[in-house]
């Protein structure tokens, strides 16, 4: 018996990865507001990236299971500081929600360190990432203008996400690898 | 209960020889308008945009005498909190000049996106009045999470101040070491 072929979950979790850190960008550098950000944000970036997250547990990839198990709780969180502020529940601060961008960023750096045995292209996202947390933790701390920077540089992050995204699902529809990732930078 | 408050303030100055000219008594002062922005772009700052349904309410510390404070989103194009004027809340703003053509809220996002904020004068009615004043206000950003373009402001109506004897008093607030009394 033939075995089964299985999709593999991190296309769809770095479809919501990409599309809602997008998404959120276009509201830092002020072409649109949050509405969509916060639902995208709960559906998307959230649970799906979330379910794709869990489903990498059964492909054996820990960073995969962890990055978007993580990032969908990241979204879900944000979201819901969101609403939770604008509904004057559990009101987060602007420092508040530096702080909790500061703890991401952390995280996002121990990834990042494992990013890089994976491939290039991921460790560029990453490395796009990482910094971007790190202009979001200025915006919050004293540098607001820093949040348009954030917002061009996060564009790139979720392109490159994409990136990775269409580089596996065209390597299985055109049968051979159309858009290589590179190798690992360490 | 602002009537019953304004009047034992008069009295209160009346009977101490306040500085406050007896006229004044009912006019916001450039001074009140300054803190009252500056403690407005704190709560935001502290609230984010759960505050702005206090900004909109008429009963709150954001009304007083015949001033108030309001808020913009300059990003965004639109006003976000307004106690005397509900019906421009939510809408745009850019386009809104006044009886002399001045674009008003281009003026307002361009002064408040000073790091010190900035005064814009304008005319504007004064609430309760029926013909238009002139309104110097007072404007800064304040800062909320993901919201960059937000700007408070707040006005005296007042026909001699000039905007560089305000910048002066606002600078003088803002550090009183650097303009010692004497």
């Amino acid at each position: 018996m033939a075995e089964q072929k299985l999709g593999n979950p991190a296309v769809v979790g770095l479809a919501g990865f990409g599309l809602t850190t997008m998404v959120l960008q276009f509201h830092n550098v002020g072409w649109m507001g949050i509405g969509p950000v916060i639902w995208l944000g709960l559906v998307f970036g959230g649970l799906a990236q979330m379910i794709a997250g869990l489903q990498e547990m059964k492909t054996g990839n820990n960073f995969g299971y962890c990055a978007f198990t993580a990032y969908g709780c990241f979204w879900i969180a944000l979201a819901l500081i969101l609403i939770g502020n604008h509904f004057n529940i559990y009101v987060s601060s602007k420092t508040d929600i530096g702080w909790f961008l500061v703890v991401w960023t952390l995280f996002t750096a121990i990834l990042w360190v494992g990013s890089m045995r994976i491939s290039g292209a991921l460790a560029l996202t990453f490395t796009l990432l990482l910094i971007g947390f790190v202009l979001l933790d200025l915006a919050h701390f004293g540098y607001p203008g820093l949040t348009v920077v954030a917002g061009y540089e996060l564009m790139l992050c979720a392109l490159s996400a994409w990136y990775i995204m269409a580089h596996l699902i065209f390597a299985d529809v055109f049968g051979r690898d159309v858009l290589p990732v590179g190798k690992a930078w360490i | 209960m602002l009537l019953l408050r304004n009047c034992a303030l008069a009295l209160l100055f009346a009977t101490f020889g306040g500085v406050a000219t007896a006229a004044d008594d009912d006019s916001a002062t450039p001074e009140e308008a300054i803190t009252k922005v500056w403690s407005a772009a704190r709560f935001l700052q502290d609230k984010g945009v759960s505050g702005f349904a206090a900004l909109n309410s008429k009963d709150g510390p954001w009304v007083w005498k015949d001033s108030y404070v309001f808020a913009f989103d300059c990003r965004l194009d639109r006003m976000v909190a307004h106690p005397m004027r509900p019906d421009l809340v939510g809408r745009p703003i850019m386009q809104i000049t006044d009886n002399n053509g001045k674009y008003i809220f281009k003026e307002l996002c361009k002064a408040g996106s000073q790091r010190a904020g900035g005064w814009v004068e304008y005319m504007w009615t004064r609430p309760g009045a029926g013909a238009v004043s002139r309104k110097l206000s007072y404007t800064m950003t304040a800062e909320i999470a993901f919201s960059t373009g937000i700007r408070v402001a707040a006005g005296v109506y007042n026909d001699t101040y000039s905007i560089a004897e305000l910048t002066e008093l606002t600078a003088k607030m803002a550090d009183p070491e650097k303009y010692p009394a004497h």
